[in-house]
């Protein structure tokens, strides 16, 4: 009958339409998605170790920030990134490394003389001097550097800093 | 003569039947409130364009985004004022949006039949809010560099998903240029986009309604 | 909603149209006017206000304090007061993403959510108090984010107790009220939003009052560091001398050109090379220049500036350095017109003085090692007073003397320390003065040391005019920032 195969025609044309702009957006929507989110799959790991200076330069029994910086190549750039360590020589051999980032978002903490201890600007965050949490948000104490992850090779303090 | 131009442009515009459309409309009498709608589409106008004649200017690198925003500050007539506006406009701007989305609820104009115009604003409010979370990076200084190193790894703390979408915002594991040239994107590009797209339907939807009327004490 | 209550609806509606006006030029005369009003305000904050200046960023700063665009302030506090929460605190996701994502949601579903069909604001009691509490509790937040969450000492003190009242457990109880009095049975109904409006009210004046007290017990704010910006590159010039002046002089010399180090601990005698020459400017970038300073030339004795390195400069006052070396040395840059802070010149019989004179001087050639911290017996001149009061010999200087020690030095000859014996070589110890500046010492010395540029004009012996010379008193300068 030509009706009903005029209408079955125009379902066969409707569902054409729709898969040819289906496979159009598909072959445009899927590689454009893993274009925009590749810098974060490719994103480089930067595991090195690193030299925080002579370790009887670091007073004992205050806590002492040592920066350091780390270069990575994003995308056709290289960006240079600062990170901050404290280093708290409680003895002539034993050496406590806590990273000064905030467990809690991120931020950097300070080392507060009068308090002693570490103070978090963003949120409040209360840190002691072994980077245990004292208040505020914070889920866990700083991060630290212990075991294989500090070495002195020549009175020079080395720490393994893993980013990312 | 202008009758006779009228009448053909008319012919093929059908500029009487848009005119009546769109401008000759019969409304419930006004109210003062009833003008943030529009006072936030001027203002995302005026956002538009200032916007553009920013971007004459400004260059997305970390290298030269601060230097160009000084050059727009003080080396170009009147780029103070251009860049003022915008600065100013970012903020009132969320905050006209806002209180208009407070009018509606208010006035309870989103129920029938406008529950979609309501919709539809909640994502042009996200979208506003996007706009100066982006742009807020733009000029990298201090406050845009760890402003959005702290707020970028609040989408970080996301329990399983979170690192992913950090580093997905960033373009990487820190904030550098790929963060910059992204945010950039969004804010010039992406965003502006949809919130044209969703203005578009949130007027077209007006337009269809009609603005709703204030409620009295029966309704 | 049923089919007959949409009719009602649409009907109203209609009848509501036939009172009403037309869109133009009625409805757009007033969006229009209220435009206009949002417009001019924009141009007034834009010209009174303008935009703050803030530094570049410094990926190398770790001691900023971040704060978000003022409409996310709330959010950020809101974060503190969440994180104060015994145990559930520490689950951060919870108020970073679920709720955020909550509160979207929910205002999302609202028209589908909200099944009451009238909207007159008297019977949507429910609804309107929890936006008020909601918007308050917003407001409230916004308002306190600048006060410190805790007052200092560890656990719960009166202040976090205080914002934890105000922020989180008077909206919270108040939600549950308004929302618990809707389930009332149909009886109490009228109880029920009685209730919830007295909660509404009562809830938000009472944030509002706590929030009141939360600002009145606050510890006034430290007054935060004011942060000079140095905009043009004329301005980043000036900065840059004063910088180098600091920093740089006491082993390079005034102008770059270098010469034996004397009263730098571990330098003392090294010959260093002159920095300013052709060989130096043309072969060395902006960045390498930058980078040397950042990081130090250890192996020769040049320490670290660069805060990521451990020194104290930021990067932009590295920028600032120079921009300062390549625009005073480089001859193929074109200095700007008043990009580098003058000592002006004195006219015969003019008296020098402190404010207009001297300190220019003293701050180009000798602060960088009479300052606090340095080699210098004690001597200081970065202030006036400091000036003739201090150093271990002190006075140095006499009103008239024209044997003054600190003139005897700068004119090469050798002074000995009164106290010790010891000889001290000439001033400064690399490169005498330009004769011109040892006469405008000596004149000022001779003249009793006039502070301002009134007292100088009433020592000089002829009354001169007003200092001439056509050059303007030395810009001031932006400090640098700690
Ligand atoms: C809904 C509209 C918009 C909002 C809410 C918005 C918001 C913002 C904000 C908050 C900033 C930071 C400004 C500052 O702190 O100085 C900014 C900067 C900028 N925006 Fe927009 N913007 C909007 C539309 C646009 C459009 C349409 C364009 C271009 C096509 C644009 C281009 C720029 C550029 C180039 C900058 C960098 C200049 C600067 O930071 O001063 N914006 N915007
Ligand atoms: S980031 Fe340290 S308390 Fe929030």
């Amino acid at each position: 009958m030509a009706g009903s195969h005029n209408i079955s025609r125009r379902d066969f044309v409707k569902l054409i339409t729709g898969a040819v702009g289906a496979i159009i957006g598909a072959a445009i929507g899927l590689p454009a998605i893993d274009y925009l989110i590749d810098p974060a799959l490719k994103a480089a790991g930067k595991d090195a170790w690193v030299p925080l200076g002579k370790l009887e330069t670091f007073e004992i029994g205050k806590p002492t920030l040592a920066t350091f910086t780390r270069s990575t190549v994003n995308g056709w750039e290289k960006t240079v990134n600062s990170y901050g360590v404290f280093v708290l020589r409680s003895s002539d051999t034993d050496t406590l490394i806590l990273s000064n980032k905030c467990t809690h978002l991120g931020c950097h903490v300070n080392w507060n003389v009068d308090k002693q201890e570490y103070i978090c600007p963003c949120h409040d965050a209360q840190f002691g001097i072994n980077g245990e949490v004292l208040g505020g948000p914070p889920p866990r104490p700083l991060d630290r550097y212990t075991g294989d992850q500090v070495q002195v090779t020549d009175g020079k303090l080395l720490i393994y800093f893993r980013g990312g | 003569m202008w009758k006779k131009l009228f009448a053909w442009l008319d012919e093929r515009l059908a500029l009487n039947e848009l005119y009546k459309a769109t401008l000759d409309r019969p409304e419930p009498k006004g109210n003062w409130w009833n003008t943030l709608g529009s006072a936030s589409l001027f203002l995302f106008l005026l956002q538009g364009v200032t916007g553009i004649f920013l971007s004459v200017y400004y260059t997305p690198s970390p290298d030269h985004a601060f230097d160009s925003i000084q050059y727009i500050m003080n080396g170009v007539a009147f780029g103070w004022l251009i860049r003022g506006i915008h600065h100013w406009g970012a903020t009132l701007m969320v905050l006209v949006v806002f209180i208009h989305m407070l009018r509606v609820f208010v006035t309870a104009s989103y129920k029938y039949p406008r529950e979609l115009t309501w919709l539809i604003g909640v994502g042009l409010l996200l979208c506003t809010l996007g706009m100066g979370f982006t742009g807020y990076l733009l000029p990298w200084d201090q406050k845009a560099y760890w402003a959005t190193t702290v707020a970028t790894s609040i989408a970080g703390s996301v329990p399983i998903i979170g690192s992913f979408i950090m580093k997905a915002l960033r373009g990487g594991t820190d904030l550098s240029a790929l963060t910059l040239s992204r945010f950039f994107a969004a804010h010039i590009w992406m965003l502006p986009a949809v919130l044209a797209g969703l203005i578009g339907v949130h007027l077209f939807l007006i337009i269809k309604h009609g603005e709703s009327e204030f409620p009295g004490k029966d309704d | 909603m049923k089919e007959e209550q949409k009719k009602t609806v649409l009907e109203k509606y209609k009848i509501a149209l036939q009172k009403g006006e037309r869109f133009w030029p009625d409805s757009i005369y007033k969006d229009l006017l209220v435009s206009l009003a949002i417009f001019i305000v924009l141009i007034l904050l834009a010209t009174f206000l303008g935009v703050p200046g803030e530094p570049k960023a410094d990926p190398s700063d770790t001691a900023y304090v971040p704060k978000p665009e003022w409409y996310f302030l709330f959010l950020f506090k809101f974060l503190a007061v969440y994180g104060q929460i015994p145990l559930l605190g520490k689950i951060e996701w919870i108020a970073t993403a679920a709720i955020p994502a909550l509160v979207i949601l929910l205002l999302f579903v609202l028209p589908l959510m909200d099944k009451n069909p009238y909207r007159h604001y008297s019977r949507r009691i429910m609804a309107l108090s929890i936006m008020a509490v909601f918007v308050t509790s917003m407001v409230v937040l916004t308002v306190i984010s600048g006060i410190p969450t805790t007052s200092g000492n560890t656990g719960m003190s009166a202040m976090t107790l205080l914002q934890f009242l105000t922020g989180l457990v008077i909206p919270i109880m108040a939600y549950i009220i308004i929302v618990g009095s809707s389930f009332l049975s149909n009886k109490l109904k009228l109880l029920g939003s009685r209730l919830q409006k007295w909660t509404a009210v009562g809830g938000s004046l009472s944030m509002i009052v706590v929030a009141g007290v939360v600002i009145l017990i606050a510890p006034p704010a430290a007054p935060s560091a004011e942060v000079q910006v140095a905009n043009t590159l004329t301005e980043q010039i000036i900065a840059g001398q004063d910088l180098y002046s600091l920093n740089c002089v006491q082993c390079h010399g005034a102008d770059g050109e270098g010469g034996i180090i004397s009263g730098v601990q571990g330098l003392e005698g090294f010959n260093m090379k002159a920095i300013h020459s052709q060989d130096e400017m043309y072969t060395r970038s902006d960045e390498t220049l930058g980078d040397i300073i950042s990081y130090g030339q250890p192996n020769l004795g040049m320490q670290p500036f660069g805060k990521s390195y451990g020194g104290a400069l930021s990067t932009s006052e590295i920028d600032y350095i120079v921009a300062f070396m390549r625009y005073t040395w480089d001859d193929r840059s074109v200095i700007p017109a008043g990009a580098v802070s003058t000592i002006p010149e004195l006219n015969p019989g003019e008296v020098p003085s402190w404010d207009v004179h001297i300190q220019p001087l003293v701050k180009r050639y000798c602060v960088s090692c009479h300052r606090t911290g340095r080699q210098n017996n004690n001597y200081l001149m970065t202030s006036y007073q400091e000036m003739l009061t201090t150093g271990d010999n002190a006075p140095l200087i006499t009103a008239g003397d024209p044997k003054s020690l600190l003139l005897t030095l700068i004119n090469g000859h050798e002074g000995k320390d009164p106290v010790t014996g010891n000889v001290i070589r000439q001033m400064p110890p690399t490169k005498l003065l330009d004769p011109k500046y040892v006469d405008m010492l000596t004149r000022w010395v001779m003249a009793g040391m006039p502070q301002t540029a009134k007292e100088a004009a009433a020592l000089a012996p002829t009354p001169t005019a007003t200092p001439t010379g056509g050059v303007a008193p030395a810009v001031p300068t932006p400090t640098p920032t700690p």
